[in-house]
């Protein structure tokens, strides 16, 4: 059975893998933190999966996106990681598609998931997909990479957010530097984050961040105080 | 004594923790100064688990934390 190691966890189970089974689960950005996350994701057995992206694969992507090689360039990456998730596991339903998320087009492209992984490169668009979550009360899984730093949190309505920590206030900054081993690290934790969050587990990360420094090898998890005039994430 | 506390990007040629004595400095951004922490390099100051502004006093006993925004992917 292609899953019996991980049912023989207590958390997981039988029920916890139907549940995998029946879950909807919508990952924007198939880049550094995306492949290793739609891997995972796909490997572990969501039922369906959906992947944006509309980037094509460009050389400079190759030292960490594992998913794309020489003969995968100016190909869209929705496309290509959908084909190969295919062979991965032939079980669950994979659609991959070139698309731009813009704050017209945000919530019924999420509308219908029980939960959003972000794994996209730029501020301004986390923020866009950040508020439809929350509106729409989707949990979302957030991460972002910079050289040997990463972080990784869990939205959802009514925990002290990234809003309050000030991160949409931010600029975006050009050429961000990315080790491979990092994003691959920061995207399974967003995968493990996902799988936990539609199974229930405990220790999920809403109202926490979990900063990772590669260079000390450190994992440090701090609360995220609420900002009282922080009104993105109140019931 | 001061405790300063650097996460992600800030860490870069610098340590992670500081301990400095208090009366050394009078706002947070005479830390900033004296590290070489541009103000736009740090999205979220924390005093004391706290949200706080750069221009707040800094007291004996407490921690500071700063983070940068973290947007790669």
């Amino acid at each position: 059975m292609r899953y019996t190691r991980q049912i023989a966890l207590a958390e997981i189970g039988e029920k916890g893998q139907e549940k995998l089974q029946k879950a909807k689960v919508l990952v924007i950005g198939a880049g550094g933190l995306g492949c290793p996350c739609i891997t995972y994701l796909t490997e572990a057995g969501i039922g369906y999966l959906e992947i944006l992206d509309m980037d094509t694969v460009s050389i400079t992507n190759l030292n960490r996106q594992f998913l794309y090689n020489d003969h995968d360039i100016d190909s869209y990456k929705a496309h290509v990681a959908e084909r190969k998730l295919r062979l991965m596991n032939t079980e669950i339903i994979i659609h991959g598609h070139a698309k731009k998320i813009t704050e017209e087009n945000i919530e019924e492209t999420i509308q219908d998931f029980d939960i959003i992984v972000d794994c996209i490169d730029n501020i301004q668009t986390r923020k866009i997909i950040y508020n439809a979550c929350l509106k729409l009360n989707i949990p979302l899984v957030e991460a972002g990479i910079e050289g040997f730093y990463g972080f990784v949190t869990t939205i959802k309505k009514g925990f002290p957010c990234l809003n309050c920590m000030g991160y949409f206030d931010s600029k975006d900054k050009k050429e961000i530097p990315v080790l491979g081993a990092v994003a691959g690290i920061i995207g399974s934790l967003q995968a493990l984050e996902c799988i936990k969050v539609l199974l229930n587990i405990e220790g999920v990360l809403f109202g926490k961040i979990l900063e990772y420094d590669a260079k000390k090898q450190e994992i440090e998890i701090i609360n995220i105080p609420e900002k009282n005039e922080c009104m993105m994430h109140k019931e | 004594m001061l405790e300063v506390r650097l996460f992600a990007t800030l860490r870069e040629n610098r340590e992670k923790i500081y301990f400095f004595d208090a009366q050394l400095f009078n706002t947070v951004y005479d830390v900033y100064e004296y590290l070489g922490i541009q103000e736009d390099e740090v999205s979220t100051l924390l005093i004391n688990g706290f949200h706080s502004k750069p221009e707040t006093q800094i007291h004996d006993g407490d921690i500071l934390a700063l983070f940068p925004p973290v947007g790669g992917g």
